[in-house]
């Protein structure tokens, strides 16, 4: 696992050593490709920080804001 | 005719090319940050049902549903600022909480009550709201961004106020993202505890008050003489003496495009947490003490069954947590445009904090372009957590902690959640009601399997519109 993400990792930046113009990101700028949590998920992101005990990193809440952990 | 043609053709081309380098000459095109107000509207309905109720001290109906409604208007100020404007409610009515007071309900057969019947007392429903309002400027390149924003949030027993900030810095021609942000959480509890510590805090005498009127019985279902050796009395009259929660939080974030295809993005929280941070509502029971009950003495060998519907222990003490803790959520996305039909959009996450909980959750979604107007967004997710240092189930903690709770979100699980969305997209946003020209409507459905036997349903409706 870990060196799949080191893969992963080293790959990516490899591979980004030539810049993606502007004119080429038509893909990139996909809507289902931003690089966030959708909207739509935003009270599922609500939940499940309430259920479990890990928070944040994913655009939820992070424990304040509410009486919950 | 034809030459006519032509040289119209060739005159007017030519004309244009003279404008459009004139107005190069004189004025760099900027485009607008946000063209026109943006409003999302987001609802959803939530319901969830399980065994192991926090305020019943880790038995009891978890029974739970929730309405809540989001809206956020986006305003552009002008080319390069925008204001957002959120507000959201929350109401719910939950079985576990009503057992704050247990014993308020409609039973026929007098002053009682059980973790797995729901109370009709004030504390069953609640309404949480939120308002945030936060401010955005980008620079002329569009390649900083910083914001500011203001939170306030309300509950029955919970007040919050928040501030935050953040910077958003793009380079390597918009290739390379890295971001700061921070957010400040100053909240208040205005604390409800379990009735009969409340009533025993008072009185500290089981002949007076609330107490004072009820018998008592002891394992055995004995009525107990209120002044003798063996009577219940809880481990500490004391039961929250500080109000304050205060949340710190700070991310890090970097994204990059890999290729036309493909974009990463890692980021880090790191979350400091004092006060208060454990719940006044939420009930324990000490496997070293003796337990004692108002009810029904035929069902206290049944007492942990859903089958007991008449019969109540009292609390040896509320949770007790301690009064810091630190959090640290790393995360990653990878997105990758797989072709016109298809695009593959994950999320992993590793967490830890210093109250030895552990915990992974990895994410896909593959949004199918099913035609140019309707996206499916099949998914799914994965969670695992350690359990909390603090944590045992009911009657298994001990008065020799210093820390204890039977609340099961903090104990050791692992979760599967299954999703299915469909959503409509209108670029020309032809539909409208009054000025708002739709541009989006999305429904989306999830279902949560705990293994501790908690289930949960989601439906949630979103619509995306324009301002005109």
């Amino acid at each position: 696992m870990k060196k799949l993400i080191y893969i992963l990792i080293v790959g990516g930046f490899l591979t980004s050593c030539v810049a993606v113009k502007e004119y080429e990101k038509i893909n990139i700028n996909d809507p289902d490709m931003i690089l966030a949590s959708r909207k739509a998920n935003k009270f599922e992101t609500t939940f499940q920080s309430y259920r479990e005990s890990a928070a944040g990193a994913n655009g939820g809440k992070t424990g304040g804001g509410c009486g919950c952990n | 005719m034809k030459n006519i043609l032509l040289i119209a053709l060739l005159f007017s081309t030519t004309f244009a090319i003279t404008q459009e380098q004139a107005k190069d000459s004189t004025k760099v095109y900027k485009k607008r940050v946000l063209e026109k107000i943006e409003v999302d509207f987001l609802t959803s309905y939530y319901s969830q049902d399980g065994d192991n109720a926090s305020v019943t001290g880790g038995i009891g109906t978890e029974e739970m549903t929730d309405l809540a409604t989001d809206i956020v208007v986006s305003i552009p100020l002008n080319d390069n600022d925008i204001l957002t404007i959120n507000a959201e409610i929350s109401a719910y009515t939950s079985a576990s909480s009503s057992n704050l007071n247990p014993f308020d309900n409609d039973n026929p057969s007098g002053v009682t009550g059980s973790p797995w019947v729901e109370s009709t007392g004030d504390s069953r429903k609640d309404t949480w709201i939120n308002g945030n309002v936060s401010y955005s400027h980008s620079s002329d390149d569009r390649n900083k961004i910083w914001s500011a924003n203001l939170n306030f949030a309300a509950e029955y027993d919970y007040t919050s106020a928040g501030i935050g900030g953040s910077y958003t810095w793009l380079f390597n021609e918009k290739n390379t993202e890295f971001g700061i942000k921070g957010n400040a959480y100053f909240d208040t509890w205005n604390p409800r505890t379990p009735v009969e510590l409340d009533a025993f805090r008072d009185t500290q005498n089981l002949n007076l008050g609330f107490l004072g009127n009820l018998d008592i019985l002891d394992q055995n279902g004995n009525v107990i003489d209120k002044d003798g050796a063996n009577v219940w009395n809880p481990l500490s009259t004391v039961l929250v003496d500080d109000k304050t929660r205060n949340t710190f939080a700070f991310s890090l974030s970097f994204s990059q495009i890999v290729n036309k295809n493909a974009q990463i993005s890692f980021f880090a929280d790191f979350i400091q947490q004092n006060g208060w941070l454990s719940s006044p509502l939420q009930r324990v029971y000490l496997g070293d003490r003796d337990n004692f009950y108002i009810g029904n003495p035929q069902s206290i060998p049944n007492y942990t069954s859903s089958s007991n519907r008449d019969v109540f222990q009292l609390a040896d003490d509320i949770e007790r947590l301690p009064d810091s803790r630190v959090k640290i959520p790393i995360g990653m996305r990878f997105n990758y445009y797989i072709n016109e039909i298809f695009v593959a959009r994950t999320y992993y996450r590793f967490y830890t904090d210093d109250w030895g909980i552990t915990s992974h959750t990895a994410e896909i979604e593959i949004p199918i372009k099913i035609s140019d107007k309707f996206t499916l967004y099949p998914s799914y997710r994965y969670y695992t957590q350690t359990a909390a240092d603090y944590f045992a189930p009911y009657e298994e903690n001990l008065s020799t902690q210093e820390f204890y709770t039977s609340d099961f979100d903090l104990s050791d699980f692992d979760a599967n959640q299954y999703g299915f969305g469909i959503k409509y997209t209108d670029i020309f946003t032809k539909l409208h009601i009054w000025k708002l020209n739709l541009k989006s409507v999305e429904l989306k459905y999830s279902h949560y399997d705990r293994s501790t036997g908690l289930t949960s349903d989601i439906i949630t409706l979103g619509f995306n519109y324009i301002f005109e």
